[in-house]
């Protein structure tokens, strides 16, 4: 423990040196905008910013690096509130409440819960992976495919949440998600499925291009058709715009629930940042005293998942510091990066070049305080971004969503996409099917899929290997638990109350 | 009252049968697709074609469900802001700035594709200032493009027709 | 406009070269940002630049998607008879082509050499009864199904390579346990003993060897790997050698006389210290095979990896 500590300060002594200051300046601002912009993330902004380690020592890049992870995250969350339009896949159950938030002119309220609840569970990721990093990191090896697959169908449960005001429209919707995730080659076999014939779908439909075209361009199509309608949904600063006492009140657990789920599972191999946000919203959802304002821009719902996400990706680090393992497309970047300067993250490394890793660990601690500095002056400016014309602002989404989805791949295939897909999610908006189900459809069903086929493969076709760890048997009972109990409360409740009305109404 | 904007809706929205019918078909194509992969070599039961032909199943009953429900008429749409009267006119101009880029991307280029999306899009929300609307476009686009480029990102050529 | 249009163009594709003849090399990377081909492709360009052989820069397209057939297709389509396009390639391309049936090849481009290689490893976990080489063909022999081998995507390098030692144990190569995995993944099931093998790069294993949570019981090259204390396949008796080698083509209808060129770069390139240390921090074999041998080398590739993915079913 004193130990940690003394090396803690070292490493704060080489993050506070005012060049890697700068270089934590410039990364977490260039997070913040990456993070702002729909379909680029931090694995490809950090991909492109990899020449630079033919010229800053690691020790800066690596700092920089550090701030445009926890930077994108932090600007993800912006225009999910204000405009409906996710910048991440972290982000998108953050839209959910935080754009109703929006429109109800809180807008100022949940980016600011967003942004301190990132900086708190970014600062407890990081306080978790200075001191439980080696002991967390062992959870990678007791995770088999089993295991996995009960935590994918323990986060499917959380659809139940965002299912809307039908169930049909809701399965309708998470049916489609899951049929878009069935397109391109099967990794387990090599077999094509549903490509019709067109080279560009081998590898799936990106993610990207569904967010953008769901989101950004199906609300850029509603809200252009409904000129009437519309002027109530930018209204900046209406009811107070800022935190109230109760704000506070409502978020702080949110903030720390959302941390506790997020750390563990971001630093799960497979565990990634989507997962602990569906997670952490259903859960806020059920904890919430005020249920009813969910759907209708309750702050428990920003404020949790926002967490969550950050805290993950405190998490993304563990394996790879500890073990030189990468869980996500950024953390391979990461890598890279490291072997760029012939380096090899893992146990060695933590003896070779303290000063590096504990100097990046210290960074995080500076970059998640740069990040709130940055961000909640930010809050009052992004909310007066709203004040900008609407026929510019929605020029603007689209032109973005061009840069997103044509930069990836430069494929008019995905232009084709987002064209059909925002189409289908006007017609979504339209006739009230949620969006949220698609989303999560398209994420989990896939990785449930690979896993439940990985566990079958391993065990040579023995179902009961599904619930043969201890781990994978209670996540499946939680499961279980949340999907049957809140109707058969339901049910006793309504007996119950129809018990007690029909004297009082008799009388 | 709440029966009396049921049955106005109703009329209006006409009982939109199509979209359970869309994902009816949906699921017929993914049922039919399921046949086409072969289950290949590997021996665990859980093929390839399990999960496309489970996803069919379901959207072909949900489509079936759907049209039923519309055909009762309990197919409750909508929320207040779509009680208001859709404009079909903006809608058509927005969605020709997001298809335009299918026809001008390769041609004309990130730049002047972004400008033709971006005016398109302002027109449909009433701006009326065309050689504004074009040049901030333009000006949007060919920012991106330049900044991409910096990175080590192409875009396409600046001008493709020129070259 | 024009004059503000040409200097940022200078200033992209220059990346620092004043000379405005300069004539930078156009390279398209088959793959996203940050992978193996990306690595390739803009290493090779920094070493080209610091050992001054080629100074005039280079602007690289990333075209990723279906083992690289997408961007050969797009190479294929856009770059003919430039004298300085390049394409990133490798054997993962050689694959993706025969599986997608792409209308395009490598045979419609100009081979110029390939580059690097990065050989296979197979691993077992710490305490796994697996000591030797012999002994994994043995299992397989005995029960293929029940000896599941992880790796990268099915169809892949991996994959071919546990069908070929199924092939060499005298097993069926339809009843092989192949468990696909992506990125980090494998390892922690392999350290944590999900699965009874893995097949993968060598050095991505060895760190993993170092720390004792896996064992590396043998590596696919044709000689030992610095660093992994693993015999050779081959000199373990069992004549398979796979890896994941990359290389560069020209475009379609290159000139002789660029050919040449390009060639020789590559030739100065391969002997200069900077390209010696690219190789060491980058984790890759020296694997430097030019001109009309590259060429039979891809023909013997495609003949090999078309009956192999033919036996692992993935190829009707």
């Amino acid at each position: 423990m004193m130990d940690i500590l003394n090396q803690l300060i070292g490493g704060f002594a080489v993050a506070l040196q005012p060049m890697n200051l700068f270089w934590a300046f410039i990364g977490c601002a260039l997070g913040t905008a990456v993070g702002v912009l729909p379909g680029i993330g931090p694995a490809l902004t950090i991909a492109l910013l990899l020449p630079v380690t033919a010229q800053v020592n690691p020790a800066s890049a690596f700092i920089m690096f550090a701030g445009v992870l926890y930077g994108a995250l932090y600007g993800g969350s912006t225009t999910s509130i204000l405009l409906n339009t996710p910048g991440e896949s972290g982000s998108v159950m953050t839209a959910i409440e935080g754009n109703r938030m929006a429109r109800k002119g809180r807008g100022a309220a949940a980016l600011a819960t967003a942004a301190i609840g990132s900086f708190v569970a970014g600062t407890i990721g990081t306080l978790a992976l200075t001191f439980l990093a080696p002991a967390i990191a062992e959870l990678a090896f007791v995770f088999g495919p089993e295991d996995y697959f009960a935590l994918m169908v323990l986060s499917f449960t959380s659809v139940a949440v965002v299912m809307g005001r039908s169930l049909v429209r809701g399965f309708a919707a998470l049916f489609f998600g899951l049929a878009l995730g069935t397109i391109g080659i099967d990794t387990q076999t090599g077999q094509t499925r549903m490509v019709f014939g067109m080279l560009e779908l081998l590898d799936g439909v990106s993610f990207t291009v569904v967010l953008v075209a769901l989101f950004a361009i199906g609300e850029t199509l509603y809200v252009a058709s409904r000129p009437a309608s519309a002027p109530a949904a930018i209204n900046p600063l209406s009811g107070g715009h800022w935190m109230t006492r109760q704000d506070w009140a409502r978020s702080w657990k949110p903030w720390l629930r959302g941390s506790v789920i997020g750390f563990p599972i971001g630093a799960l191999p497979a565990g990634g940042t989507e997962i602990p946000t569906f997670l952490s919203y259903a859960l806020e959802r059920r904890l919430s005293k005020h249920p009813e304002e969910f759907g209708h821009g309750a702050i428990e719902g920003v404020a949790g998942p926002e967490a969550a996400n950050n805290a993950a990706a405190a998490g993304i680090l563990v394996p790879l510091l500890t073990l030189g393992l990468p869980s996500t497309a950024t953390a391979a970047v990461l890598l890279a990066a490291f072997q760029n300067y012939g380096l090899q993250p893992g146990p060695m490394l933590f003896a070779t070049n303290p000063d590096l890793l504990w100097g990046l660990i210290a960074s995080l601690y500076i970059g998640n305080l740069i990040l709130l500095i940055l961000n909640l002056p930010l809050v009052g400016i992004w909310v007066r971004l709203l004040l900008i014309p609407r026929h510019y602002i929605y020029g603007g989404i689209v032109v973005f969503a061009l840069v997103g989805v044509w930069g990836l791949s430069t494929s008019w295939i995905d232009l084709a996409l987002m064209c059909g897909l925002g189409l289908i999610g006007y017609v979504a908006r339209v006739y009230d099917f949620p969006i949220a189900p698609v989303l999560i459809g398209l994420i989990l069903g896939p990785q449930a899929e690979i896993q439940l086929r990985r566990a079958l493969a391993v065990s040579q076709d023995d179902w009961s290997v599904l619930v043969g760890t201890p781990i994978s048997a209670s996540l499946l009972a939680i499961a279980a638990l949340l999907l049957t109990l809140p109707p058969l409360l339901a049910w006793r409740r309504r007996r119950a109350g129809s018990a007690e009305v029909q004297p009082a109404s008799a009388g | 009252m709440p029966g009396a904007e049921e049955t106005q809706s109703r009329g209006r929205q006409s009982r939109p049968w199509w979209l359970g019918l869309a994902l009816a078909i949906m699921g017929a194509l993914w049922l039919n697709g399921a046949r086409g992969i072969s289950s290949t070599t590997n021996y665990i039961g859980l093929g390839p074609a399990a999960i496309v032909l489970a996803v069919g199943l379901g959207l072909t009953i949900l489509g079936v469900l759907l049209i039923l429900q519309a055909l009762r008429g309990d197919f409750r749409a909508v929320d207040d802001e779509a009680e208001a009267p859709p404009s079909r006119s903006a809608f058509l101009l927005a969605l020709a700035g997001v298809a335009v880029p299918l026809l001008t991307m390769r041609w004309l280029g990130f730049p002047l594709t972004a400008m033709l999306a971006f005016a398109l899009v302002t027109h449909a929300f009433g701006s009326r200032r065309s050689a504004l609307d074009l040049a901030i476009g333009f000006a949007l686009g060919s920012t991106a493009w330049f900044g991409f480029s910096r990175l080590g990102i192409s875009l396409g050529g600046f001008l493709p027709l020129i070259g | 406009m024009l004059k503000r249009l040409t200097m940022t163009s200078v200033l992209v594709f220059g990346l620092g070269v004043a000379a405005a003849s300069a004539d930078p090399a156009k390279v398209m990377i088959p793959a996203n940002p940050g992978g193996g081909w990306d690595g390739a492709g803009r290493h090779t360009m920094a070493a080209f630049a610091q050992s001054k052989i080629f100074t005039d820069g280079a602007s690289f397209t990333n075209k990723g998607g279906a083992a690289g057939t997408i961007g050969l297709a797009e190479f294929v389509r856009t770059a003919k008879g430039d004298d300085n396009a390049l394409l990133v390639t490798g054997v993962i391309m050689v694959g993706g082509v025969i599986t997608n049936k792409t209308p395009v090849s490598l045979a419609d481009t100009t081979p110029l050499l390939r580059l690097t290689n990065e050989y296979n490893a197979i691993a077992v976990p710490a305490n796994s009864p697996i000591k030797t080489p012999q002994d994994f063909i043995a299992a397989l022999k005995a029960d293929p199904s029940a000896l599941s081998v992880g790796g990268g995507s099915a169809g892949g390098a991996d994959h071919v390579m546990l069908a070929l030692l199924a092939k060499q144990a005298g097993a069926p190569v339809s009843k092989i346990n192949f468990v696909s995995f992506s990125g980090g993944e494998i390892l922690a099931a392999l350290g944590g003993g999900k699965i009874k093998a893995a097949i993968s790069g060598a050095s991505e294993f060895r760190q993993f060897a170092e720390s004792g949570r896996i064992r590396i019981i043998a590596v696919s090259g044709p000689a030992r790997v610095d660093g992994i204390n693993a015999p050779t396949l081959k000199e373990s008796g069992i004549p398979v050698e796979i890896g994941n080698w990359r290389g560069f083509v020209g475009a379609p209808g290159m000139s002789e006389g660029a050919k040449k060129l390009w060639l020789e770069r590559f030739a100065k390139l391969h002997e200069t210290p900077a390209w010696k240390e690219t190789l060491k921090t980058q984790g890759w074999e020296d694997a430097y095979l030019p001109g009309d041998k590259f060429n039979a080398f891809l023909k013997e590739e495609e003949a090999n990896w078309t009956s192999a993915l033919k036996e692992v079913g993935i190829l009707k």
